[in-house]
Parts: structure tokens; C-alpha cells; sequence
């Protein structure tokens, strides 16, 4: 498991909907903002290449000093979007793949607005869980 | 593609990358140039630059070619050293910080939209950043490993004055302050000389100073010498050429007269004496050098031989030991002239020649591990390849090459590495790839102390904006890394600079923690500036941070707040979002004609109190008005807004939420206000249009809120200083995450309009927050252009306010909240009038009748509850005032009752518990005023209570009809204490109406035996009924009154002696009416149907008080069951009459048996009547089957055509528990009997009369027979009149099986 991770969803229209920090390392006060930020740039990066690919998992799009960003695109153009300092693609693709079908089976809730915050814990627990499974 | 020479990094490169000229004079010559406030460089340095010279060159292979542009760097020998660190970087400080002096004008300004960010380019980018850059370069001038910095040409200068000049020259040269680099042996010390002696008009004739020329030219050489005069110029006769030097001159103080003493000859000499120097000295000086150098070269590396002998020589000196730098190469080395020869080439604008001995040169000091020369080396390649404009590629990798290799070399070179990272960026930039140039910054900043690191990621962040398509994303994040780096160099405004950029990317979206960084950190910087305005309007945006830890949520708080205490003053603020509002949870309760008793009334839904005005304010003339009648001219002013009264407050309900984890105080909440009194009204109206007609139209969102809070706060002031109405002012603390709902009221004191226009509060006594309740609207308004939505909206806070009148207040006293069911009392409605107007015909409707009613005034002083007890005078019964009127109706009006101003009104109500359960009981006061000339001609008082019903006694009733008699029956009650807790006292139970005569089954027996029914205990009584109607009483209508009177029946221990109460007397016959419209249908011709009613009470003497301690008062329960059938609903009844037993010989023959049926019609109409006697047949005859007699009835009614289901079921229920009885006692019938005469008769029976059948059977054995095996068929005979709609539910034919009746035949003796 890494040691910093934080996994984010980010809506089509750019706003968070889901944000959790996964790694196993102490959550410090300063980390989160500065995780936004990193994250939030390499929405730029992502915009370049999303549609310069037909495949979903764009592997590591961007780094900031050791830190990673790895994004995977749905078809919906919402953007998961992991920061994390190991690598292991297969088991950040294997994780962003479970992960959307979590994201469609939430989608598939009448009550759900798309582009809305993700409120279901149980969403929460199911990544978290995915996470200590495949990071 | 652009030229490369004329890109940013070309023109750099022509600038940077040229000749230098070594200055040596003596103080004299310094003297001189003082006068004009300049140094001789200075003086010298505007004259350097040749756009126009047009010098013709060749290149080595004799290709001629010219150069236009050209330039001379001029230094003191003394500047020629590498520049010392601490200096450089003192210096690149001041850089920065003077910039910063120079933008903090707009700091306090608005921050950069994006859209003019958007719209900037490359050129638009603050100068002061290639200002930086171009020093940071220049710290790393004259370095070693360069040749480009070194010293081409030595100008020696001499003033006219000195003595000896000739001796001076020579002086100069040879003195120990010659560079280090040439005396190092770096640098070839024969250069190209260049002699020049000083004549300061001003000292005399230039007689004396011709003659040291000639005797200079005849020492150095005719050439190399020349004569300078300056200062020729007269006291300012002549023009000012003073701005020649400006830009040249950074430090000047503007009193100073640049070059006052220089006319325009000594200028043009001065440039006749550059422009000679570099064309006639310095160009072809350096251009026989590289002739030279390039034989040299040729000569010892070029050509396959030379490759393989260097390859040859290097590969031996492989072993020797790695030297930080490599091996010292001095200048007479090959590597040194190959150097000196790329850069020679290049700054003559040879760049394939500086290109080839480049590249010949780098694989020599790769393999010679001289990494830094290396680096160099890689660095002046990917520069040619740039100004070849080639290979892109290849200057990338080389540039890229160099700067890692720099990097590799540790701290020698990292600022090596900055300028090599600076020019790649530069390069990049040139063919536009911004993305790239970015990264490369980013690269740089990662080796360089903060600030430069600082410039470093604020000039990426502009790279990334300047891309295409532009990231901004990336922009304001390198934005806000750059501010923090210059927060760490201690640059405050330069770090607020850039995260003010930053904000207009991070504007309006939801990433909240970037947000919260920004705006704390902007706010933070502002107050130690001082600026604590801005910081608090920064800080104000992270203060709803409840995402945040509480730590932060702590600290943001608490920062903020002493911000605004170091402000000096109270800050005002539009909007604060601390605590929330909850719009969406605004309630106003005002009164205009309806007022309410309490706060739960004014909550109840208006349409609840409306369905149940509805015919009360209809007697009303004013207020009703048909739909299709114009609206009176009145009404219609008022029905724009809402209407209240003066004297009589407004509240309002506003819900406030803490959304931290913090507690905060809130203190000073009121509502703001505007009153215009009536005369002002019209006005008012005027500029309210005035306002609707151009509601914000082009005003930007930011300004409509500074002009919301203006309004606000004038608003405010003006609320203070008139006494036109009054505020109420709350204070309260919230906890973390706590929502509190406030109620602010609004007194007004003056007719007019009153507008409430929004809340203010004071955040822990420092911030004062605005909030308008309006704006919301006005924006949606905007967006929507939905007219009608808002335009109610924005109505509902206006309000007329009308002259006092008026008002009643009051409540019902000791109603409990938990009662139990069946408990009823009396309660007593007070009302107070505290005007000094009378109000009259006052009237009352209350929505559940079977809870409440009024009694009448008597009720009053009457003690409870005896007053309900049976009074030994009959006649009372008759005279009571609710039963002589009607009260079906629920409308109940006060006679002519009128409350005087300033009295208090008592009028009893009665309650009862009738149902289990919560209650919502409803109160809806009329009342008209005595003067009709006030606006408001009558009002409602609105009462409202919560009442839960908690579970007693459970009641329930069997009937079935006696075997024995005609028209009794028998009645079991079940009973059964449902309370927790209570013992209850069983008092009587009454059978209601005059036909019905309830008795104990034993006259003389008490029926129920217990003193007590205690909790969960269950009783079952069993009791007779008897019907004693008489023909009579169909004969008029039968009144109300006496169906009401009943019997009862003492339920208490014997020998009790407690008076009876009246079922019919006032209050308990009212409840027993409302009960039996509840549990009926309907109460006229249901003559097969009894009800009962128990009454009971709790013992007086408890000892654990019930609930709410209200054991003081003697509590009666009630229990109406209503609606009980007497088992049957055929008209017709009939009695089987003979004897039970009949002895017999039946030796002798068959019994035969004379039996008689009584037949009794009860119905209105004629009936004709037939009844069958079916023979036996095997065990049908017994009639003992179970089965059989419950389905008998069934198919009755199926035979009937349709019938009433629930009816129906009634039927079922009842024959069942019959048919059980037969089951059981009929177990001993044997033998069959035979019905004697005919099987059917038939008979006509008139209304209500009884008549009598014969009827036979003959027995052949002895034993019990069970005489039920015969069918009564009946029809009502309608004599033509048509079916009514009553009848129509009506059965009009049936057909009942038989009623049992045994008979015990026995063989006499």
C-alpha cells in the first residue's frame, strides 16, 4: 500500500465529487490542500491527453517532485484521478476500473444527480477498501 | 518561424555574447567624466552599440560576408572577475523587491480577471522579469571555462593631465590590477591594445594634449592612438544631450545633468572613436584570430590523422585521477584555442565555424571528464544550432545535455545550469513550445535558493498560461508554489501578487481546500501588511469551512477575528456566511384579521384554518367576494401586501445553522426595517417603480452586493434614530454544527408601509453582518425573468400597517396534554380584550366536535362534575340550551356576548378524549369590532393545541336476542383496562334512547362485582335489553331530546350510593351525538340499534397522582358505543310459543304438538309474510350442524339481490356465535319430527302489529327437538310509491332461517 495516495473524482465540469485520502501514512494538515493543487493542475495535463487516446487508464499523466498523478477517464468524461508516490500500474488500473463500476452502479441511482457530490458511505467504504486491496 | 536573431533569445545573445573591451585609465580620466555625472564607461557605453556599421569579414574558407549590427562591452579591468556571490545575490534581492515596490500601488486595487489574463501575451509580461534574468545570467560573467566573457581588446586610457601620460600607459598595463584571468594564464595576455588620452576642455587648450598624441603615436604605434576631448561644452549654451545616457544609467537621482558638460562635437567624437574601434580595431583583430586559431586547429586535429593521434593521446591520459574541474587547461592548450576560436566564430556570426570547432572541442572534454568545459561546450553548441536555426532537435538535446550535466557537477554548477536552463527556456519559448519552456522553469527553480526559485515558477506559471490551449490550471498552481517560495524570501507583496492571480483561476469552483489556502493565506499577507481591509474580505471567504479540521476552522476564525479587531472598528459585512441563513426556512407570522393564540397555531397550515372558517366568515358581507365581481378598490390596495396592525408585532422565524465544529456567539440580531409613514406612502410607491424599472440591469455581481450592503447599512442607521417602530434585538450562542431557530419581532408604532428588508447580527462583537432577504429574488429575477414567482415573494415582507384595533388574546385553561381517552371535563376559555374597543358577535368553530364543544355560561359556576349527575327534576332535561338548539353545526356563536375593552371573558368548553391517539384540536374565534369605522370589521382568533390521547377502557358490546322473549335481549359487555397504570372505577352504564331498557340480568344482583377494574384487568357484564317502544311514538316525529333519554344501569358495588349520571344532560348528550356520527352513518331510522354508554371514574383517593398531577380535579370517563345491532335487520320478528316439555304415551300413538308463531311486523310498511316448514330429511332435520346455520344466512342475503356489506357482516358475526350455542346444546336430539298441516303459510302483516300462526307437529319418539327447520320469506309491499334514496340501502325482502326452539317430548308414565 502506498504510503501517500489520495483519490479524487472529478466531475465533467471540473468540480470534485468524491475526494479521499487512501494512504497509509499519516494524514498531515498541509497535505490536503496541497493535493487539491497538485491534482487540480493535472486536470490540464489530462484535458491534452484524454482525447488524444481511445484507452481509459491514462497511466501517470503528471508528477509534482515524487508524487504521481495517474488518471482514468470514463466515457462520461468524469476523471479518476489518483495521486500516489508507488508504482504499480496494474494494480492503479485494476483499482480505477473496480472503482467506475462503483461510480455506474451509483450513477444508476434515480435519486443521484450526475455531477453531484457522492455522499454514500457506502461508496466511501467499498473504495477504501479497493484501496488497501490493490495500492 | 521567426528569425532567430530577432527572437527574444537572439537579440539576448547579440547582446550578451560580444566582444569585451578592458577598460584601464587613471583617476584623472575619471575625473574628468565626473562632471557630467557619469563614469567613462558610462560616457563611453551609449556609443557601443552599432546598429549600422556594415563592416565587411570573411569567414576562414575567404567567404566575404558583413556585419550591420555589432556591439562592444566595455568593463574597468577591475570588473573583470567573477562577480561575488553574496554581492550578486544582494543585488538580485534589491531586483525583486524594487519591483515590488513598484506593483504595491495595485495591491489593494481589484485582482486580474481571467478574461485580461487571457489576453496577454509574451510581450505583456512584467519587464522586471528579463531584468532578473539578465542578472542572474551575469553573475556567472567571466567564468573560466568560457571564453566569450574574455577580454578581446584593452582600451587604455590617459587624461591630458596626468603627468608623464606616456609613462602612464605603460603603467597601466603592467600594474597588478590586471584581471585574474589573464594573469591566471586562462587568458592570452598579448590582446589587441588601444591607447586614447583624455583632454578635458575646461583645463585649457588642447596644445599640450596634441603633443603627447603625437608622442604617444610615435611610442605605441600610429594607429592604436588616439585624441579625446570632452567637456568642450559653455555653461549651458547648448543643447541638453543628457537623455543618451539615461537608460544606460540605473541608479541616477533625477537632479543629476547627465553629460551637462558634453556638446554635440564631443558626442560625435565619441562615437567616431567606437565606431573605429570596432571596425577598424577590434573586428579585424578578431578576425585574424580566428584565421589564426582556425590554421592552428586545422593544422593539429583536423583531418583523419589528427583524429586518430588525439584519440590516441587522450585514451593515455585516461588513467589520470578525475579533478573536480578536469585538467587546467591554460591558453596556449589546443582545447583553449578551439574554445577561444567557437567563440571568436560565433560573436563574428560564423556559427557553422562555431559550430564545428565546438563540436570538435566537446568530444575532447567528454573524454577528458572536464565536465563543466564539457557542459559549457554543449551549451554554446545548442546556442548555434539556435542562431543557425537547424536542427531543433539538436540544440534541445544539447541544451538539455548541458544543463544536466551542470547539475551532475554539483554546486559548482548549478547556477551554470540556471543560465543554461535560462536560455534553453528562452529557446523554447522562440518556437512557442510554452509547456515545455514551463517545465524547464520548474526544473530551474528545484536548484535555486527560494526567491530565485520564486521568479523562476512565477515566469513557468506565465508559460503555462501563454500555451496553447492555455492551463490555467497549471497556472495558478506554479502561481501559488512561486508565491510561496516568495514568502519564504521573505517578499510579502510579491507572494500576495501571485496568489491574487491565482484566485481568478481558482474563482468559483468547488475545490475547497485550494480556496481556503488561497484566500487564508492572501488574507494573512494583507494584515501583515497592514491592508486589513482586503485581509478581511479574504478572510471572510474561508470562514464557512466546514470541510476543515476543527484546528483550521480554529485558527481561520480566530485570525480573522483579530484582523478585524486590529481594523479599529466595527466591519461591516454583506452576507456573512457565518452562521447560514436558512432562506428556504423563513417564516413570517403576522396578524392582520386572523391572530393567533400561540406560535403552534400561527405554524398550522393557513388552508387547515381556512376549511375551517369557511362558513364562519362567510356570513361576512366584506371579505367574501365572488371571483367574477370586480374587486372592491379597498381590497385591492391591500392585496398586494399583507396587512398588520399597529402596536402588534411581526415576527419571524429565521433558522440559523453554524456550519464549524466551533462554537460561536451571535449577539445583536434584529431585523432591518423601513417604515414610510402614510403620507410618505405614495412616494415610496414612486421610487419602488423606479427601482423595478431598472432592477441592477448591467451592474456587476460584486458591485450589486456593495450597493445591497449600502442600502443595508443606511437602512440600518435610519432604523436607530426613529421610534416608527420596534425592534427586537437577540442574542444566543451556537454550538458546533448546531442549527437555532430565532424569532425577531417588529413592532410598528405609525400607520404607513412597513418593509422588512433583511437581518443584521454581530459575529463575537467585532463583525456586524448584513443579510437582505430580497437580493435572492431580485437575482433569480434576473436569470429567470419569471415575473409573477418574485414579485410575491418580494411582497410578502411588505406590509400595511392600519390603525389599531382591537385584538383578542387568550387561551383554554387546564387543558392537560395527555389525557386519556373517555376523560371528560370541563375546561374554560379565557379571553382578554386589552383595548379599548368592545368587540362583538363573536362566534366559534372547532374542528373536532367530538372533542371539544362549548357548554353553556351556567356550565361555569356549576361544580364538576356533579352538574352532570341525574337531577331529581325531570324537567331540567328539557330546558338545556345546546340541546334545544342544533348541534349538528359546529358553528357555535356567543349570543350576545361582547367582551368590553380591557375585561377578561371565561366561557366553558367540555372535553372529551374520544379516540386514542394525537390530536390536533383547531379553535377558530369571530369577532367583530364595535366601531365599523376602523379598516378591519371583524377578526379571528386562531387556537390551537396538541392533545395525546392515551389508551383506557376498551369497549365492547354482543347483543343477541333473548330465546325466551319477544323484543329482549341479551347484552354481554366486555371491558378491559387498557391504561399502564390506572385503576378505574366502572359507574354506570347507560343505554341511550327511550326504547331501549337496559337492566342487570338479576334485578338484585350487582353485576359487576369489582370494586376496581385495575390495569390490563378485563370485566365482562352481562346485562338485558329491553325494547319498549310503543306504536305511538311513530306516529309524530320523533324529537331529539327523547331519543336521548335512556336508562342506566348502577355498575358499582352494591349498596353504592352514588347519584347516577345524566346521559342526556347537556355536555355528555352533545359528545354522545358527535360519537354517533362518527361510528354511524346515520341516526334516523335506525330502529335495530342500540347504543351504550360507560361512564367511569377514577378513584378519588389515589395515591400516585395520574398524569400531570391533575388528580386534584374528580376525573369522569365517557365511553360511547354507539351503533350495536340487535342481530337482525329484517323488519319482522316472530316468536315460536308452546310448550317445552310435553309428556306422551307414545304407545299409544304419535305426539302431536300445538305450537303458535307470533309474528310481529315492526316495519313502517305492510309486509307480506310466508313461512315454510321443511321436512326432515336425514340429518337436516336436527338442525344441529353449525355449518348449516351459519350459511343459511349468507344465502339469505345472497337472495336478496345486492345488500350492504358491512351489514352483512354484521349478520354473519352474530348467527355464527348462535349457531355455536345450537352446536353445543344440541347434542342430545335424536329421533325426527314431521311438520304437521301445510308447508307454507302466508301472511300479510299491517305496519306495527303483531299477529298469531298456528302451526302442528307431530313427534314419534320420544327425545329433544330442535324446531328451527323453517324459513321465514318476507317482502315489504311498497303500495306504488317509489323507492326513496334511503330505502334504496334498505332490504326489501329476505328470507331468515328459523330460530331455534326446543322441545323435550317424554314418554309419560
Amino acid at each position: 500500500m502506498a504510503s501517500t495516495a489520495c483519490f479524487i473524482i472529478v466531475s465533467r465540469n471540473d468540480n470534485p465529487i468524491y475526494e479521499a485520502e487512501v494512504g497509509s501514512a499519516v494524514k498531515k494538515e498541509e497535505a490536503a490542500h496541497q493535493h487539491q493543487f497538485i491534482l487540480h493542475a493535472a486536470l490540464d495535463i489530462v484535458q491534452d491527453i484524454a482525447w488524444n487516446t481511445n484507452a481509459m487508464f491514462l497511466k501517470a499523466v503528471d508528477r509534482f517532485n515524487d508524487l504521481v498523478v495517474s488518471v482514468y477517464v470514463t466515457a462520461g468524461h468524469t476523471r479518476f484521478m489518483l495521486l500516489h508516490d508507488s508504482r504499480n500500474d496494474d494494480g492503479i488500473k485494476s483499482f480505477f476500473q473496480e472503482v467506475h463500476e462503483l461510480y455506474i452502479k451509483i450513477l444508476f441511482n434515480p435519486l443521484y444527480l450526475p455531477g453531484s457530490r457522492i455522499m454514500s458511505s457506502q461508496f466511501d467504504t467499498k473504495v477504501r477498501a479497493l484501496a488497501r486491496k490493490y495500492l | 518561424m521567426v528569425d532567430p536573431a530577432s527572437s527574444f533569445l537572439g537579440k539576448m545573445l547579440l547582446e550578451e555574447i560580444t566582444p569585451v573591451v578592458m577598460v584601464l585609465r587613471t583617476p584623472l580620466v575619471e575625473e574628468a567624466c565626473l562632471k557630467n555625472g557619469l563614469t567613462f564607461v558610462q560616457m563611453l557605453q551609449p556609443f557601443c552599440v552599432f546598429n549600422n556599421i556594415d563592416v565587411p569579414v570573411r569567414t576562414v574558407s575567404d567567404q566575404p560576408y558583413r556585419l550591420h549590427k555589432f556591439k562592444l562591452r566595455l568593463f574597468y579591468a577591475s570588473d573583470i572577475k567573477q562577480p561575488n556571490v553574496e554581492a550578486a545575490e544582494e543585488h538580485l534581492k534589491e531586483v525583486v523587491t524594487r519591483a515590488a515596490e513598484k506593483d504595491l500601488s495595485d495591491l489593494s486595487s481589484d485582482p486580474p480577471q481571467l478574461d485580461d489574463l487571457l489576453a496577454m501575451n509574451s510581450e505583456s509580461l512584467p519587464l522586471w522579469f528579463k531584468i532578473f534574468n539578465k542578472e542572474l545570467i551575469r553573475t556567472l560573467s567571466f567564468s573560466e571555462h568560457e571564453a566569450f566573457d574574455h577580454p578581446v581588446a584593452c582600451l587604455l586610457v590617459v587624461s591630458s593631465k596626468d603627468e608623464l601620460p606616456i609613462n602612464k600607459f605603460v603603467d597601466l598595463f603592467n600594474t597588478n590590477q590586471l584581471p585574474s584571468l589573464l594573469n591566471d594564464g586562462v587568458m592570452d595576455p598579448k590582446i589587441l591594445k588601444h591607447y586614447l588620452l583624455i583632454h578635458d576642455n575646461q583645463d585649457g587648450s588642447s596644445e599640450k594634449a596634441t603633443n603627447v598624441l603625437t608622442e604617444m603615436r610615435s611610442t605605441f604605434g600610429m594607429n592604436d592612438c588616439r585624441l579625446l576631448c570632452i567637456n568642450s561644452a559653455k555653461d549651458g549654451s547648448e543643447e541638453r544631450i543628457g537623455s543618451l545616457w539615461t537608460p544606460y544609467k540605473t541608479d541616477t537621482s533625477p537632479s543629476q545633468d547627465l553629460g551637462c558638460l558634453l556638446n554635440v562635437n564631443d558626442v560625435s567624437e565619441i562615437k567616431d572613436l567606437m565606431q573605429d574601434l570596432s571596425s577598424k580595431h577590434i573586428i579585424p583583430h578578431m578576425e585574424q584570430k580566428i584565421r589564426v586559431l582556425n590554421q592552428q586547429v586545422s593544422a593539429t586535429r583536423k583531418g583523419f590523422r589528427n583524429q586518430i593521434k588525439n584519440l590516441w593521446w587522450r585514451k593515455g591520459k585516461e588513467d589520470t585521477p578525475d579533478a573536480p574541474n578536469g585538467p587546467m587547461y591554460t591558453f596556449s592548450s589546443i582545447e583553449s584555442q578551439i574554445r577561444v576560436l567557437g567563440d571568436y566564430a560565433f560573436m563574428l556570426r560564423d556559427y557553422e565555424l562555431a559550430l564545428s570547432s565546438c563540436r570538435l572541442l566537446s568530444t575532447d572534454y567528454k573524454i577528458d571528464k572536464s565536465w563543466k568545459r564539457y557542459a559549457g561546450v554543449q551549451e554554446m553548441m545548442a546556442l548555434t544550432y539556435f542562431m543557425l536555426d537547424q536542427s531543433r532537435k539538436e540544440a534541445e538535446n544539447c541544451m538539455e545535455n548541458a544543463f544536466s550535466t551542470y547539475l551532475k557537477i554539483g554546486s559548482t554548477g548549478q547556477r551554470n545550469a540556471t543560465r543554461c536552463g535560462l536560455w534553453w527556456v528562452e529557446m523554447l519559448k522562440a518556437k512557442e513550445q510554452y509547456k515545455e519552456a514551463a517545465g524547464v522553469y520548474f526544473r530551474i527553480s528545484s536548484e535555486e535558493p527560494s526567491l530565485h526559485a520564486a521568479v523562476m515558477l512565477e515566469q513557468a506559471s506565465f508559460c503555462y498560461l501563454f500555451s496553447n490551449p492555455p492551463m490555467l490550471r497549471k497556472y495558478g498552481f506554479h502561481l501559488v508554489l512561486a508565491g510561496n517560495r516568495y514568502y519564504m524570501s521573505d517578499q510579502k507583496k510579491h507572494s500576495i501578487r501571485t496568489y491574487r492571480s491565482a484566485l481568478s483561476v481558482y474563482k468559483g469552483n468547488s475545490w475547497s481546500f485550494i480556496k481556503d489556502h488561497v484566500h487564508f493565506h492572501v488574507g494573512k499577507w494583507y494584515a501583515f501588511l497592514g491592508i486589513f481591509d482586503v485581509a478581511v474580505k479574504h478572510m471572510l471567504e474561508i470562514l464557512a469551512c466546514s470541510h476543515q479540521s476543527v484546528m483550521t476552522q480554529e485558527l481561520f476564525l480566530k485570525d480573522f477575528l483579530q484582523n478585524v479587531e486590529k481594523m479599529g472598528k466595527t466591519y461591516e459585512v454583506f452576507r456573512l456566511q457565518l452562521p447560514i441563513i436558512n432562506m428556504s426556512s423563513l417564516k413570517v407570522v403576522f396578524e392582520d384579521y386572523r391572530t393567533y393564540a400561540s406560535t403552534a397555531a400561527a405554524n398550522v397550515r393557513e388552508s387547515l384554518w381556512q376549511s375551517l372558517e369557511e362558513d364562519m366568515v362567510h356570513s361576512l358581507p366584506m371579505s367574501r367576494s365572488n371571483w367574477l365581481e370586480p374587486e372592491a378598490k379597498s381590497s385591492k390596495k391591500d392585496k398586494d401586501s399583507n396587512v398588520c396592525v399597529v402596536g402588534e408585532a411581526i415576527k419571524m422565524d429565521i433558522e440559523f445553522k453554524n456550519p464549524l465544529q466551533i462554537p460561536i456567539s451571535i449577539s445583536g440580531v434584529s431585523l432591518i426595517c423601513q417604515l414610510f409613514p402614510r403620507s410618505e406612502v405614495a412616494e415610496c410607491e414612486l421610487t419602488e417603480k423606479d427601482a423595478h424599472a431598472h432592477p441592477y440591469e448591467s451592474a456587476s455581481g460584486e458591485k450589486n452586493d456593495a450597493e445591497e450592503l449600502r442600502k443595508l447599512t443606511s437602512n440600518w442607521e435610519l432604523n436607530s434614530g426613529v421610534s416608527s417602530f420596534a425592534l427586537s434585538e437577540v442574542v444566543f450562542s451556537m454550538r458546533g454544527g448546531e442549527t437555532t431557530v430565532v424569532q425577531l419581532t417588529v413592532t410598528p408604532k405609525v400607520e404607513g408601509v412597513l418593509k422588512i428588508i433583511g437581518v443584521r447580527w454581530k459575529l463575537s462583537d467585532s463583525v456586524v453582518s448584513y443579510y437582505n432577504f430580497d437580493s435572492d429574488h431580485v437575482k433569480k429575477k434576473n436569470i429567470k425573468g419569471r415575473k409573477k414567482s418574485s414579485q410575491s415573494s418580494s411582497k410578502n415582507l411588505k406590509f400595511v400597517v392600519i390603525k389599531s384595533v382591537p385584538k383578542l388574546e387568550g387561551c383554554i385553561r387546564h387543558l392537560p396534554g395527555k389525557i386519556y381517552a373517555g376523560d371528560t371535563r370541563r375546561l374554560v376559555l379565557e379571553l382578554k380584550n386589552q383595548s379599548d374597543i368592545s368587540v362583538k358577535n363573536m362566534k366559534m368553530k372547532i374542528s373536532h366536535p367530538r372533542f371539544v364543544i362549548p357548554g353553556s355560561l351556567e356550565d361555569l359556576n356549576v361544580e364538576f362534575p356533579s352538574c352532570l349527575e341525574k337531577n331529581s327534576n325531570s324537567e331540567h332535561n328539557d330546558v338545556q340550551p345546546s340541546s334545544s338548539k342544533q348541534p349538528k353545526s359546529s358553528l357555535f356563536s356567543f349570543e350576545d356576548a361582547a367582551i368590553q375593552g380591557g375585561t377578561t371573558f371565561f366561557w366553558p368548553l367540555w372535553l372529551r378524549a374520544a379516540v386514542p391517539g394525537r390530536i390536533s384540536l383547531y379553535l377558530s374565534l369571530y369577532y367583530e369590532m364595535e366601531n365599523l369605522s376602523s379598516e378591519m370589521k371583524y377578526r379571528i382568533f386562531r387556537i390551537h393545541y396538541d392533545l395525546e390521547v392515551l389508551q383506557s377502557l376498551d369497549l365492547s358490546f354482543q347483543i343477541s336476542p333473548c330465546p325466551s322473549k319477544l323484543q329482549e335481549f341479551l347484552v354481554r359487555m366486555d371491558v378491559v383496562n387498557r391504561t399502564s397504570s390506572e385503576n378505574l372505577q366502572l359507574h354506570q352504564l347507560s343505554s341511550v334512547g327511550h326504547q331501549w331498557e337496559i337492566s342487570p340480568l338479576q334485578p338484585n344482583e350487582a353485576i359487576c362485582p369489582l370494586q376496581l377494574l385495575k390495569a390490563g384487568q378485563a370485566l365482562s357484564c352481562f346485562f338485558k335489553l329491553k325494547n319498549c317502544r310503543k306504536s305511538s311514538m311513530f306516529e309524530g316525529s320523533i324529537s331529539f331530546h327523547s331519543l336521548l333519554q335512556g336508562h342506566d344501569v348502577r355498575l358499582g358495588p352494591q349498596g353504592s350510593d352514588k347519584a347516577l349520571f345524566d346521559v342526556s344532560g347537556s355536555a355528555l348528550a352533545d359528545f354522545h351525538h358527535h360519537e354517533r356520527l362518527q361510528q354511524g352513518k346515520s341516526i334516523q331510522g335506525q330502529q335495530g340499534t342500540v347504543d351504550f354508554i360507560l361512564i367511569s371514574q377514577l378513584p378519588k383517593n389515589r395515591a400516585d397522582h395520574g398524569l400531570e398531577g391533575q388528580s386534584d380535579l374528580p376525573q369522569l370517563f365517557s365511553h360511547h358505543s354507539c351503533h350495536h345491532s340487535i342481530a337482525s335487520t329484517s323488519p319482522v320478528w316472530w316468536l315460536m310459543n308452546g310448550p317445552r316439555t310435553v309428556h306422551h304415551n307414545f304407545t299409544v300413538s304419535f305426539c302431536e304438538i300445538r305450537l303458535g308463531m307470533a309474528i310481529h311486523n315492526s316495519s313502517k310498511e305492510a309486509i307480506s309474510i310466508r313461512m315454510s316448514t321443511l321436512d326432515v330429511t336425514s340429518s337436516d332435520g336436527q338442525l344441529s350442524d353449525v355449518a348449516a346455520a351459519a350459511q343459511d344466512p349468507i344465502s339469505s342475503e345472497n337472495q336478496g339481490g345486492w345488500h350492504n356489506v358491512s351489514l352483512g357482516n354484521d349478520i354473519k358475526v352474530t348467527s355464527d356465535a348462535l349457531g355455536t350455542q345450537f352446536g353445543k346444546s344440541s347434542s342430545d336430539v335424536m329421533a325426527p319430527f314431521v311438520w304437521a298441516a301445510s308447508s307454507s303459510t302466508r301472511v300479510e302483516l299491517e305496519p306495527m302489529s303483531t299477529t298469531e300462526v298456528p302451526l302442528k307437529i307431530c313427534v314419534f319418539a320420544p327425545g329433544t327437538y330442535n324446531l328451527s327447520n323453517y324459513t321465514m320469506h318476507w317482502e315489504v309491499k311498497l303500495l306504488g310509491v317509489p323507492l326513496s334514496a334511503g330505502d334504496r340501502t334498505r332490504q326489501l325482502s329476505g328470507r331468515s332461517p328459523g330460530h331455534p326452539y326446543y322441545i323435550t317430548v317424554l314418554q309419560s308414565p
